[in-house]
């Protein structure tokens, strides 16, 4: 019973200070998601052409958000299981945010398929029809793989300071030193589970695009390598600025000191994905040959070279300057910022990736391809240039805003700091 | 109302005897010829496509190419103009990408080697459109809208939110006649029959007339074949 | 194809392959094979045979599939007993149920509210209207008198009894009905001048019997869709095609050699290959001897034929001299059978001095040496000044063709629809007998043109009791009498006062149309009979709603196919439409009801009639009956493969064989001689020196200035459309785009600053329009082309090319007057016009 009490000191103490700021969130997400969620019946009752997705770009914001968020979901393992493994034991303060992160971001990526298809309430085909040679088969699996796994890792972080505190979330397990020890021993089996796991989720994504021989951009063994490099990036990009947040918000306690050596670690991931990038680039540029080559020559010097310059640039480049300083990156701020951009730059590599791979019909002849719904003049299209509609984008705030809920309760009432004995 | 019957059978004898396909072998493989010596670029056989199966407007399962600088205009080399045509549905691959990514086996391959699509499986991912690489795949986007509401067809319409495409007309197939863009063709360049069946029509024109395969180097093994257009003779 | 040109990489195909067969193997086990049966058609109710017909040449044999009393799909029947014919049908009559059941299907009668042209009109009942246009038909004709009233209808080939019945309805009332064939600029002139038939086309089977095509002025691929094939037949057994024309056509793409021709120029051509055949001694004199006017002598001093008149006191007025190059004598041929005397050799060259039967004497020379003469001037570099084809060019194929046996000419509108077609005509008539190409399988001078042909003894239905309309030529609808129109013109005495436009968009398809649009003052009563709410029905006072051929009952053929065939109802006229026939049998009874008696025919009798009046011994329908009709098409009596002048070429029959309607006597008129003709001795052709065929410049030269209006404006036929037919088709819409596009030179559009796409006005001094530019190699330099028939509203501001076009007439083809035979043919593509850009691209 007393327990109880300070329990709710500790926390709703807490909590009755930041009371206004916190509920305005709190409804302001909620907000957000409710409009969504009617925008998404609405998209379901009129079809899809509801969005600005057509037969000649097929595949858009909500794939690519698929994408993007698997990748985040990379950093929380990979802080996790590389503590572990390779004992950095750096890591642990922010071990338990990571995998919190990890399993949220898995959660939305998930979400994300529900907009994408046309009839969403058949979802459950693929587990009564399931196509073996189909990635897209192999991608659910491992997604669904890697969202139980980061779950149990959050589990066995939190469990026993939930235990000792009492809470209901410990689900009645008790905070003793055998299932503390129980609970490391199964860390240290999951990571190395956990590790291979990451790097296949990150290839089988990967390789959704990269096996398909039809779009001469993504036909490409190095699909998969890059994919894992730049969701290190963005996975330890974003485990950087949420850690920061709830520093801010006093919910975790962590120096300096490991803030510039994540960033250090994440100038080095940058630098992997650039070699990867170049080395693409270079592979498909070098023989000229229409079919790689169409596509590069739009990257580079084309249609879509103010994306691939912004992601080069501003997504590579810039944050790596920022970082490579050791006297900079000692800076929270500066590297608050470049792991802010690096983030916003991985995502323009994603976009560039699906919309340069769509870019001209398979077969460049005209007419083209059907477009699929009627516009003014001939139904068909030889290229086509893709924005998502106001839809898309506010399915994918309302998923967006999902996430953030999910994470704040996580932040509010788990255990993020570990106890110091 | 009266009772409905199949439009195969209401045929004339004639009219029946021209759209009889030849007697198939034992496990018929259905391939068709296109000679593009022959194509003049009519699209009789899309249209006829788009009211035999009710393709609602705005969606084409079969598409005439232009080899030009634009529909009906034509390339110039060295002030020389040549131009051709290329009428492009589902190629019925036998080695099908698009049935390989299917997650739910919604568009798969019968046993006479029709390409088919399944659209009460169907989720609607459109991973079947990435794969394929002619582009000949449609996805239905929304509410069908048809001209001046007309519903016209020899089949059902599919629902929306599913993908669909040239199903070499299983429907006729089943009653022994040729597709409809076969029947229709006014240049005698569509051929229709059985690849397995070395003396078939096809399979003779393949043969004699070195058929070759769209996008051949992409190993999807097309069963559509491409009759190259003939050597001009100079005055 | 460039797309599968690379090389085939094993390794891919057999990965591939295993993969499959993983696949089909997972796909196996998981399935269950549960997936639904997808593979049973929907039923329909009936299936209904019926035919065809816009304003098309084809003439196809279509099934219209039935549910629920709306055609479902329309698709090519095949059922042709000869199977070379099979299937019969484009892109366009398969989508027809697009029209049938379409936006702008006209369901009601119409009553215009607003202005003539505003398009405002109310609906009104069958009963309304008909006492409405019964009534200002009554007050016209007490007034002006019947005949004040124009009936235009388009081509009678493509419907018998419906459009027969405007013919007997006039008869009956006593309206004119105007004229197509010629209205068109179908009429080629140089066969009724040259072989004194209306026209003598192969049927389009026969094509695949040539060793050599050539073709000028003709699209088939884009304008005889059914009967293409034909020709990939011939070029399959080895035979060579050549297209000549100034556009890189969709034909041109099939041909093996595309002779770019300055526009109007074609005569230019054929003489300078005819003039290349006899040098290279590649003719068949004595084809020129046996069957044409070539040895006949002609008087120089007065430029007639020297007649035996004229040298044995009460000689005969058809007995014509020839010289006799082994005796020196003159000779004598009638005109009952053609054939020269035998053992006689007519000379067909020289001049020679004979005494006539006053005792004067008067130098003569063979017709051919006047031919001659005129050819001598046509040397292979002046052609090439005129055609802009090279010398080299023009010397190979003249050789080619002569040498090829037997070889085709295909002539099309491209080359005939010129004020100076009748030129080209006689020109390329000249090369095909000189080479023996007349009469032959697989040769021939073939005109294809609209479906103009009355292959069928129509007189009793259209003629009730003899009683004829009175037909006058539409161009002097259009334009008023011309100075030089034939006596024999039946013109009203005050003018048109009325007019019904049925089976036709006069105001969009006929020329000069703003001049038409000046005879609308003049005119109390504009009624338009349509189904589709086009430009024309605009301009009407009153609207009727016509069934399609899908909803009524009628009989058809065409030149391009000999098989008489029925359209026979699938479906209830939609709305309240209702047929031709019924209209005209309510407004005959409202207006004389004395005569209505001789409408109560029904289609079916009306059938019958004119199958018994061609039931005789040889007659075209000897043997047909409506039952066979019924269960599909019926090859008319006439020869396999049906081939024009047999009984000439064979049996010696004088020309010219009879062109249905018209009695013979009054086409024989045309050839004084009963022989083919290349020289015309009546006055006009020798006051205007086209005795013997010759070139003359386009006519619009004349009005328009090349150095002000360096361009001409061509305007073929679309693809897309029959003229205005299918123009609202929504399938075909959707590939095209629905934009008019003027094709135009690179050359031509670099020095106007125009690019693809561009908005850009074309404009003469006969009007102006607006449409977008397609830049392309296709296009002849000199000449922009923009197909005829878009509907006025595609174009960005509203008017259709028939602004620009001349309706001028050319006075040879008013020596004689035999309604759509020897009549005066217009010109669509002898235009000029200038172009300039009015907007950029993006922004248009
Ligand atoms: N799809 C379709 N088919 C049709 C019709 C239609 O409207 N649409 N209409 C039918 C009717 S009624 C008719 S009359 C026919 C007409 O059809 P065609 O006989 O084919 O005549 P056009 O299409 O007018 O012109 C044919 C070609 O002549 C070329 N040409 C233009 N000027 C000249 C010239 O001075 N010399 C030469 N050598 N060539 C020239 C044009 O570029 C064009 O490619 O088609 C019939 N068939
Ligand atoms: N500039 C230019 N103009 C041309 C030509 C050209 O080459 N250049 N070509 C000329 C030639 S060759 C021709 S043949 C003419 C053709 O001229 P038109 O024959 O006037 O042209 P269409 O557009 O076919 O018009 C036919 C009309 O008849 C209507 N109709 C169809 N079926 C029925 C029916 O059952 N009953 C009734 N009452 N109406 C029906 C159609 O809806 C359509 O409005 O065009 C000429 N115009
Ligand atoms: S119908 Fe025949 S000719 Fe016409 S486009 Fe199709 S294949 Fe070519
Ligand atoms: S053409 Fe495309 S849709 Fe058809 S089988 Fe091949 S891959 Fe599949
Ligand atoms: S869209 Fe339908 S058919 Fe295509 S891959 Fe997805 S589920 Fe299969
Ligand atoms: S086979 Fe049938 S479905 Fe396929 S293109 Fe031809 S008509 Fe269309
Ligand atoms: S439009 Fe002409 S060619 Fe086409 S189907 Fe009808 S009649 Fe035949
Ligand atoms: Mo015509």
């Amino acid at each position: 019973m007393t327990a109880h009490v300070d329990v709710d000191r500790r926390t709703l103490g807490g909590a009755r200070r930041r009371i206004g700021p916190f509920g305005l969130w709190i409804g302001f997400l909620l907000l957000v998601m409710a409009v969504a969620f009617g925008t998404w019946i609405y998209q379901v009752s009129n079809g899809l052409g509801v969005t600005n997705l057509r037969n000649t770009v097929m595949w858009g914001q909500y794939i690519l958000f698929f994408m993007f968020f698997v990748g985040l979901s990379a950093g929380g393992l990979i802080v996790a299981s590389s503590g572990r493994l390779f004992g950095a034991t750096r890591f642990s303060p922010i071990v338990r945010l990571a995998v919190v992160e990890a399993t949220v971001a898995v959660m939305l990526a998930a979400i994300f398929l529900f907009p994408d298809i046309g009839r969403p309430e058949r979802l459950w085909h693929i587990f009564r029809y399931p196509n073996l040679t189909s990635p897209m088969v192999w991608d659910f699996t491992i997604v669904a793989a890697y969202f139980a796994l980061s779950a149990a890792y959050v589990w066995l972080y939190t469990r026993a300071d939930l235990a000792a505190a009492g809470s209901p979330l410990a689900l009645g397990t008790a905070d003793t030193p055998e299932s503390r020890a129980r609970d490391d021993r199964w860390k240290g089996i999951l990571a190395w589970i956990a590790l291979p796991a990451a790097v296949l989720l990150h290839s089988i994504t990967a390789w959704i695009f990269g096996l398909q021989i039809s779009r001469g951009f993504w036909y490409t063994a190095i699909m998969a390598p890059m994919f894992v490099a730049s969701a290190l990036v963005s996975g330890l990009a974003l485990v950087i600025l949420l850690a920061l947040v709830v520093r801010r918000f006093g919910r975790l306690h962590f120096d300096d000191g490991l803030v510039s050596y994540l960033g250090a670690l994440l100038a080095v991931f940058i630098s992997v994905e650039a070699f990867f990038v170049l080395s693409e680039a270079l592979t498909a540029a070098y023989p000229g040959a229409p079919f790689e080559g169409d596509p590069i020559a739009r990257m580079l010097t084309g249609q879509f070279a103010p994306l691939f310059w912004f992601e080069v640039i501003v997504g590579l480049f810039v944050p790596f300057v920022l970082l490579a300083r050791r006297s900079w990156r000692a800076s929270p701020r500066v590297v608050a910022v470049a792991a802010g951009i690096a983030i916003i730059g991985i995502y323009v590599h994603r976009l560039n990736l699906v919309l340069n791979g769509l870019a001209i019909s398979p077969i460049g002849l005209p007419p083209g391809v059907s477009v699929g719904t009627v516009q003014d003049g001939s139904s068909f299209a030889m290229s086509n240039w893709y924005v998502p509609s106001l839809v898309e984008w506010i399915i994918v705030a309302g998923v967006l805003a999902f996430g953030a809920l999910v994470f704040t309760f996580a932040a509010r009432w788990l255990p993020l700091q570990p106890r110091q004995h | 109302m009266p009772e409905r019957r199949s439009p195969v059978d209401l045929l004339s004898p004639v009219s029946r005897a021209y759209g009889e396909l030849e007697p198939p072998s034992e496990h018929p493989r259905w391939g068709m010829v296109v000679d593009t010596e022959r194509c003049i670029g009519c699209w009789s056989c899309g249209v006829i496509c788009k009211s035999e199966n009710n393709v609602p407007l705005g969606m084409w399962w079969n598409r005439i190419l232009t080899e030009g600088d634009g529909l009906d205009v034509p390339t110039s080399e060295h002030g020389h103009p040549e131009m051709s045509w290329t009428p492009l549905a589902c190629q019925h691959c036998d080695n099908a990408p698009c049935t390989k990514v299917c997650p739910v086996q919604a568009t798969y391959i019968r046993e006479d080697g029709v390409v088919m699509m399944d659209n009460t499986r169907c989720i609607g991912c459109r991973y079947c459109m990435i794969a394929c690489p002619y582009g000949v795949r449609t996805f239905n986007w929304g509410a069908p809208d048809r001209p001046n509401g007309l519903e016209t067809g020899m089949v059902e319409a599919r629902p929306v939110g599913t993908v669909e495409k040239c199903t070499f007309c299983v429907h006729r197939l089943e009653e022994g006649q040729v597709p409809s863009c076969v029947w229709s063709c006014p240049a005698g360049a569509r051929i229709f029959g059985d690849l397995n069946d070395p003396d078939s029509r096809v399979s003779r024109l393949i043969r004699d007339r070195s058929g070759e395969m769209l996008l051949e180097e992409k190993g999807t093994l097309p069963k559509v074949r491409y009759l190259p257009a003939r050597r001009r003779q100079e005055l | 194809m460039k797309l599968s040109r690379r090389r085939f990489l094993k390794g891919a195909a057999a990965v591939g392959a295993t993969t499959a067969a993983a696949a089909g193997g997972t796909a196996f086990v998981l399935l269950g094979r549960d997936h639904p049966d997808v593979a049973a058609s929907a039923g329909v109710d009936r299936v209904v045979r019926t035919t065809c017909s816009p304003n098309c040449t084809g003439s196809c044999g279509q099934l219209a599939f039935v549910r629920d009393e709306m055609v479902v799909k329309v698709q090519q029947a095949a059922d042709y007993p000869d199977a070379a014919y099979n299937p019969r049908g484009c892109m366009k009559g398969i989508s027809y149920h697009t029209l049938i059941h379409g936006a702008d299907r006209i369901l009601k009668p119409l009553i215009r509210t607003g202005e003539r042209g505003s398009g405002e009109f109310r609906e009104a009942s069958w009963d309304e209207v008909l006492e409405r246009v019964a009534g200002d038909m009554k007050r016209i004709g007490q007034r002006w008198g019947y005949d004040s009233i124009h009936v235009f209808g388009q081509v009678p080939g493509s419907g018998y009894i419906q459009k027969g019945a405007n013919y007997r309805a006039s008869a009956l009332l006593g309206l004119t009905h105007g004229t197509s064939f010629d209205f068109n600029g179908d009429l080629p002139m140089g066969m009724p001048i040259t072989f004194g038939v209306q026209n003598a086309e192969h049927e389009a089977k026969d094509w695949a019997n040539s060793r050599f095509l050539l073709l000028i002025g003709a699209n088939p691929v884009e304008t005889r869709i059914p009967d293409v094939h034909f020709l990939f037949d011939a070029l399959e057994k080895g035979a060579r095609m050549v297209v000549v024309d100034p556009n890189f056509s969709g034909t041109a793409s099939k041909a093996d050699a595309w002779l770019q021709i300055r526009p109007g120029t074609d005569a230019a051509l054929g003489l300078a290959m005819a003039r290349e055949i006899l040098a290279a001694d590649l003719g068949d004199l004595d084809f020129l001897r046996t069957y044409t006017d070539a040895p006949l002598l002609v008087r120089l001093d007065t430029g007639l034929r020297l007649r035996e008149r004229d040298v044995v006191a009460g000689g005969s007025e058809e007995r014509f001299a020839f010289r006799d190059e082994r005796s020196g004598e003159i000779g004598w041929v009638g005109t009952k059978r053609l054939g020269m005397p035998r053992g006689s050799r007519a000379a067909l060259g020289g001049t020679y001095r004979v005494r006539l039967a006053d005792g004067s004497r008067v130098e003569v020379a063979p017709g051919f040496e006047l031919v001659r003469r005129e050819l001598e001037t046509w040397t292979l570099d002046r052609a090439e000044q005129v055609t802009g084809i090279s010398a080299d060019r023009i010397e190979r194929l003249a050789r080619a063709y002569a040498t090829s046996k037997p070889a085709a000419i295909l002539m099309g509108g491209g080359s005939n629809h010129w004020f100076h077609g009748d030129l080209t005509g006689r020109a390329m008539g000249l090369l095909a007998a000189m080479t023996g190409n007349i009469g032959v399988s697989g040769g021939g001078f073939s005109v294809y043109v609209g479906q103009y042909k009355v292959r069928v003894n129509v007189g009793p239905w259209n003629n009730p009791d003899g009683a004829k309309a009175h037909i006058v030529p539409s161009i002097y609808f259009v334009r008023g009498r011309s100075e030089t129109m034939h006596p024999d013109v039946p013109y009203p005495e005050h003018g048109f006062h009325g007019l019904v436009v049925t089976f036709a968009n006069m105001f969009v398809q006929a020329p000069d149309v703003n001049r038409l649009h000046e005879t609308l003052r003049e005119l109390d009563l504009v009624v338009v009979v349509d189904h589709q709410m086009t430009e024309t029905v605009k301009w009407a006072d009153v609207v009727l709603p016509a069934a399609t051929w899908y909803e009524k009952t009628d009989l058809t053929a065409t030149p391009l196919h000999p098989f008489l065939q029925l359209q026979q109802a699938a479906i209830e006229p939609v709305g309240e439409s209702r047929t031709e026939l019924w209209m005209w049998r309510e407004l005959v009874k409202r207006i004389a009801p004395d005569r209505a008696a001789a409408m109560e025919v029904t289609e079916d009798e009306a059938i019958e009639m004119i199958l018994a009046a061609g039931g005789d011994r040889g007659g075209p329908t000897e043997g047909i009956t409506l039952a066979q009709l019924r269960d599909g098409p019926v090859r008319l009596n006439v020869p396999d493969p049906d081939i024009p002048f047999l009984a000439q070429i064979n049996d010696l029959e004088p020309f010219p064989p009879v062109s249905l309607p018209a009695p013979l006597e009054a086409t024989a008129a045309f050839l004084p001689t009963r022989r083919i003709e290349f020289y015309k001795e009546e006055e006009r052709f020798r006051e205007l020196g086209e005795t013997v065929p010759t070139y003359r410049d386009p006519h619009d030269d004349g009005v328009h200035d090349p150095s002000e209006w360096p361009l001409t404006l061509l305007t073929p036929h679309s693809k897309w459309r029959i003229h205005s037919t299918y123009g609202n088709n929504p399938w075909l819409a959707e590939i095209h785009g629905g934009r008019p596009k003027v094709l135009i030179h690179p050359d031509d559009a670099s020095a106007r600053g125009i690019e693809t796409d561009d908005l850009i006005e074309v404009y003469n001094t006969r009007g102006s329009i607006t449409a977008w530019a397609e830049v392309s190699p296709a296009a002849g330099v000199g000449a922009v082309t923009l197909p005829e028939g878009w509907w006025p509203r595609d174009f960005a501001a509203g008017k259709g090319v028939n602004e620009l076009t001349t309706s001028e007439v050319n006075p040879i083809h008013e020596v004689h007057f035999v309604a759509n035979m020897w009549s005066p043919s217009t010109g669509w593509k002898d235009c000029r016009c200038e172009v300039r850009r009015v907007e950029e691209a993006g922004r248009a």
